[in-house]
């Protein structure tokens, strides 16, 4: 009996030390909800409606965060999809509009689609899709531009295309002539956005679909090998060229479902405006999910946990700030995933005082800058009370580390020269 | 250990700083929402401007004339980023919220068939919603909001044009510069400014600059470059007459331009001032701030009197619009055009009776009365 509690004790600690990351995650979102509930009256009263509102946000991010954590694990870097998102939006409103059935007045009539053109319109998106994740593969492993250039080159350039192919798209297909927006009013293709499940449904489907990609195929086990070691990968006879097209599509792909669903939530295609920024929401995701930006480490199950986990953090931000909350998204985003990425560091190094943060000159330096920025951004929030509460409890905490690694530093230089 | 708690404790750290933080603030300000039950009356802008500054001090005023506190109401400005789908996101917030009455929402874009959802379920979640500035689509999208309350912008338009056409009795071409083109406002002053500047004005150039203000001045230079005849530019939204100036200057061309432009930003009074405007139509976001927070109020506290007081269509009896007047539920707040103090060729009788024709020197002391800057 004590054998087998010992083998099913030491089973448990095996799993959580293999998904420490998850586990931390797991906690964390438990913790930041209960706090919400416990302080804001919204999810105790409302708790339905903003279970499903979270819901729905974390799969809209979650389907092109899967592709970013891909091509991440890979040990590459997609900054176009924001722009994948707002030309596939394009591209499926242009699509629609140039099939629709005309009104009385012969202008296209984008109230009662039909599924065909649904379909015709979404089949061409992800096409397109493809194709964009063919240009980059080519970029990077033919022409030998760096994943950075080349995905750069696209977020810029395509939402520029997109934003002239709505004006050129218009100005042919609609009586009243050129417009910068693409209006859908079909209520099924909208209803893919602005129904909860569908997105969700999306996202788990795709989620598992990577999940089995990656760790049950010697695809994904090479996708991991080469992110890891590039280099070592291609000696050992994989085909990294092969693996990167494959990368870059998912990328470019899962943009492009995003793409479909946030046109189909907003019911309009508007380049201009539309994912904005996204790819960097969709990169914190994956980091804060435990990818590394250095290729070879991250999972699936992380990186859906790091979605949600930004999503509740920035809706619990809503809930609490009240007023402007989302001007503070970005802070708290950033901060998160300063903190997810330094925490990675310090479980790699083996957790405890083994990494050192705050080393010599430079450490003091930092500090103070990270007490005068966590208190003036607490005052800005929250008033001069807090911030100097805020201010002074990270100088002391962040001191007490610093002396802390100083002790253990000077231990294991003793002990060296003893 | 397991390294993941580390991320918890500092997870633990933020959520604690936010709700610490929050109850700080509340505490100091003695208005926080959820601690006095107060419950939020909210003006969502479309975009980042001077211009809801001014609205904000009328719902100030309304909120202290009003005796909105007593009523556990307190007015808030939530700024919108510009775009309608953070419009869609700040309202589907607010459904989800608790201590929400009322939203008045100046529309990102009328004919986006997902703001006016997100609208309709505010309504269904108990809050009254209102359109301010910027209307939904009439014909589509009414049911969204309870009434419009604003400018009458075909008729500002006109305005603006009659102006134009009285500056440059020969007509010619000219340009309007706006932030979002698909916004109702945009639509209808730009519409209206046509019919108003009459069959000698030709339009060449109608740019949109999303927002950013380097693509307004931008937007201004192309147009320049395309159309070296281009006589007479038009400021639509508040901050386009500053990028408008400033090009003029740039390129001194000053002298055989016509500058018209909507709404006194602070930056346009100032240029104005240094004669490099020619006309300003005005709004009057004070009054619809004003006015909207004493409708909203009335519609929290089924104050139907009050309602029939500002629309008088509607009848507080049967609480409906009267369905023989279409246009019942609209509530127009006042127009102004304001020229220089000397030397304009503007005379009030090309403006119609309603519209106020005031100088420079006369609306400065408006706004200073009201302790603005701009309007």
């Amino acid at each position: 009996m004590n054998s087998s509690a010992g083998e099913s004790t030491s089973l448990l600690r095996r799993i959580a030390g293999q998904h420490s990351n998850e586990l931390g995650l797991l906690v964390a979102i438990l913790a930041v909800v209960a706090a919400t509930t416990i302080f804001s009256d919204a999810y105790r009263e409302k708790p339905l409606q903003n279970a499903q509102e979270i819901l729905r946000q974390t799969s809209l991010l979650g389907v092109f965060a899967l592709g970013a954590a891909i091509v991440i694990i890979s040990g590459g870097i997609d900054l176009s999809s924001g722009s994948v998102i707002a030309f596939s939006g394009a591209i499926c409103a242009s699509i629609m509009l140039a099939l629709a059935p005309h009104d009385a007045s012969g202008a296209p009539d984008t109230n009662n689609l039909g599924l065909g053109i649904i379909a015709v319109a979404i089949a061409g998106t992800l096409l397109v899709g493809f194709l964009i994740g063919t240009l980059h593969a080519w970029l990077i492993t033919v022409v030998g531009l760096p994943p950075f250039v080349a995905t750069l080159a696209s977020l810029v350039g395509l939402r520029s295309l997109a934003r002239v192919m709505v004006q050129e798209v218009t100005t042919v297909l609609m009586p009243t002539g050129r417009t910068t927006q693409i209006y859908i009013y079909d209520n099924a293709f909208n209803a893919l956005g602005t129904r909860w499940w569908i997105p969700l449904v999306i996202f788990l489907v795709l989620s598992v679909a990577c999940w089995v990609l990656l760790s049950r195929t010697v695809v994904g086990r090479h996708l991991y090998a080469m992110g890891g070691n590039e280099n070592a990968a291609r000696l050992s006879g994989i085909r990294t060229d092969h693996l990167k097209w494959l990368a870059y599509c998912l990328g470019a792909m899962t943009s492009s479902i995003a793409g479909i669903l946030y046109m189909a939530e907003v019911g309009t295609a508007y380049p201009a405006v539309q994912g904005l920024g996204y790819e960097l929401n969709a990169i914190a995701a994956a980091v804060v999910g435990g990818c590394s930006l250095q290729g070879g480490v991250g999972t699936i199950g992380g990186t859906m946990l790091g979605v949600v986990f930004l999503r509740v953090v920035i809706d619990a931000v809503a809930k609490l700030v009240k007023v402007g909350a989302d001007e503070y998204q970005g802070i708290i985003v950033g901060v998160l995933v300063v903190l997810a990425v330094a925490f990675n560091e310090l479980r790699r190094a083996g957790g405890g005082l083994r990494k050192q943060f705050f080393p010599g000159v430079l450490g003091l330096l930092a500090i103070g800058i990270l007490s005068v920025l966590g208190g003036s951004v607490t005052t800005m929030m929250f008033g001069r009370s807090a911030g100097a509460i805020v201010f002074v409890g990270a100088i002391v905490v962040l001191a007490a580390r610093k002396l802390a690694e100083y002790r253990a530093s000077r231990r294991a230089s003793q002990a060296v020269s003893s | 250990m397991l390294p993941g708690r580390n991320f918890v404790a500092a997870t633990a750290i933020v959520a604690l700083t936010i709700w610490t933080g929050c109850n700080s603030s509340t505490s100091s300000t003695g208005e926080g929402s959820s601690a006095t039950g107060t419950k939020r009356v909210i003006l969502l802008t479309n975009g980042a401007d001077p211009f809801w500054d001014a609205m904000f001090v009328g719902m100030q005023d309304a909120q202290r004339d009003f005796k909105l506190a007593d009523a556990g109401l307190q007015t808030k400005m939530e700024v919108n980023d510009g775009t309608p789908k953070g419009q869609i996101d700040r309202l589907r917030q607010f459904a989800n919220q608790t201590d929400i009455a009322a939203v008045a929402v100046s529309v990102t874009d009328s004919k986006n068939p997902a703001i006016a959802r997100a609208m309709e379920e505010c309504q269904q979640a108990g809050i009254k919603i209102i359109a301010i500035d910027s209307d939904v689509d009439r014909t589509m999208n009414r049911a969204a909001r309870f009434a419009y309350l604003g400018t009458d912008n075909v008729i500002g338009g006109q305005e603006l044009g009659k102006a134009a056409a009285a500056i440059r009795p020969d007509g010619g071409k000219y340009a309007t510069f706006v932030g979002l083109k698909g916004a109702a406002n945009a639509i209808e002053r730009i519409s209206g400014f046509g019919e108003g500047a009459g069959a000698k004005f030709a339009q060449v150039e109608n740019l949109g600059d999303d927002m950013d203000l380097s693509t307004a001045q931008k937007n201004v230079r192309d147009a320049l470059d395309r159309h070296p005849d281009l006589t007479t530019l038009v400021g639509i939204w508040a901050y386009n007459a500053d990028a408008i100036v400033r090009v003029a200057k740039e390129r001194g061309i000053r002298d055989k331009s016509t500058i018209v432009v909507f709404d006194a930003a602070p930056k346009a009074v100032a240029h104005l001032s240094e004669g490099n405007i020619d006309a300003m139509v005005v709004q009057n976001p004070y009054e619809m701030g004003y006015l909207g927070t004493r409708l909203m109020k009335a519609l929290v506290e089924d104050d139907h009197a009050t309602i029939h007081d500002l629309y008088p269509s509607y009848n507080d009896e049967t609480k409906k619009f009267d369905e023989s007047n279409p246009d019942g539920d609209i509530l127009t707040t006042g127009l102004r055009v304001v020229h220089p103090d000397s030397g304009s060729p503007l005379k009030k009788e090309a403006f119609a009776e309603t519209t106020e024709f005031i100088s420079l020197s006369d609306f400065k002391k408006w706004l200073a009365d009201h302790n603005l800057t701009g309007s």
